[in-house]
């Protein structure tokens, strides 16, 4: 019970500012009509608010506000170049609350031109850099040596045909000086 | 948001659309029916330490074979239709046939068969990424090795 209390207490400041949900400000009603302890914290608070309202309605009164107006109408009135109109715009735009956008609209287009680069520069050494890699799915070397060797860092793919073991090949009968020379 | 903000976002977001449709359009693309090869015949030996300035994008490539001296051959481009031969003399009386098979929206699968004097040397299919390469190298020439650079790209 006491648990329940203390919840509903912290929902009295809420619900009298019409902040709970229907079924939320009904449970709160109902409690407050069966207890007396949560009744007299919302009178606690009732009285607060009425306290606070009251210093906030007359404390403005008090205040001289006509020293302030030739300043305000001189603003109002000023004639503001084009430089600082388009500066104090991008300043407003790039203040953290509108700063929000900024954040996906870049995340978009860094994505767009990471996976649109290739498309756009189908020839250049950065996409060929990336997708290099060539995958060799059959290869009949007719009877002589062969190896594949996949390097990551350059991605690259290389088929290399072993001469035959008497270091000559039979066509031609020339002869290398070096294999294998990976 | 003010409205330079607004007009900004929407800049924005249409130049992102716009874009995103460019990238689908150029990944059509490539479903074409014409693909681009390129061959490059180099001469890997260890007879001097000459690297020839015209193999400068394959350097990295090249270096790993540890040889001391590459020289570009040869260099030729043909643009073939897929299931089309494109055949390519190479030095030292050998012949590369390279057959575009079917392939996915980015990828494409060569067939290469490498032949000497009517004797087949080397088939093989490799699958590769519209615009890569790979290395096919071994066959002895001019006392150093043969390698020959394969590139195809989708158009």
């Amino acid at each position: 019970m006491i648990k329940r209390c203390e919840d509903i207490r912290d929902r009295i400041g809420a619900w009298m500012d019409g902040e709970l949900s229907r079924s939320g400000a009904e449970e709160v009603r109902v409690h407050l009509e069966s207890c007396q302890a949560c009744c007299e914290e919302r009178r606690q608070l009732e009285k607060l608010q009425a306290s606070l309202e009251a210093v906030l309605v007359a404390g403005p009164s008090n205040v001289s506000f006509e020293r302030f107006w030739p300043g305000v109408e001189q603003r109002i009135n000023r004639k503001r170049v084009w430089h600082e109109d388009f500066f104090g715009r991008v300043r407003d735009l790039l203040t953290p609350p509108q700063l929000a956008w900024l954040v996906p609209a870049v995340i978009i287009l860094v994505l767009t031109g990471v996976f649109s680069f290739e498309s756009f520069f189908p020839g250049s050494r950065l996409a060929v850099q990336r997708n290099n890699f060539a995958a060799v799915d059959s290869i009949d070397a007719f009877g002589r040596n062969v190896a594949v060797l996949r390097e990551n860092e350059t991605k690259t793919t290389i088929i290399w045909l072993y001469q035959n073991q008497e270091g000559e090949d039979e066509s031609t009968g020339e002869k290398t000086d070096a294999s294998p020379s990976f | 948001m003010s409205l330079l903000g607004k007009r900004l976002t929407r800049a924005l977001l249409s130049s992102s659309i716009l874009c995103f449709l460019a990238g689908f359009a150029g990944a059509a693309e490539i479903t074409s029916q014409i693909v681009q090869i390129k061959i490059g015949a180099i001469l890997a030996s260890n007879q001097g330490d000459e690297f020839d300035s015209r193999l400068a994008p394959l350097e990295k490539q090249l270096k790993l074979m540890k040889y001391r001296s590459y020289r570009l051959l040869k260099e030729e481009s043909q643009k073939v239709q897929r299931k089309g031969n494109a055949t390519f003399d190479i030095p030292g009386g050998r012949s590369l046939v390279v057959t575009p098979q079917e392939s996915g929206t980015k990828q494409l699968a060569l067939r290469v068969h490498l032949q000497q004097g009517g004797k087949p040397l080397i088939d093989t299919t490799v699958r590769l990424n519209s615009g890569g390469n790979f290395l096919l190298g071994g066959p002895p020439h001019e006392g150093g090795a043969l390698v020959i650079s394969i590139s195809a790209t989708a158009q």
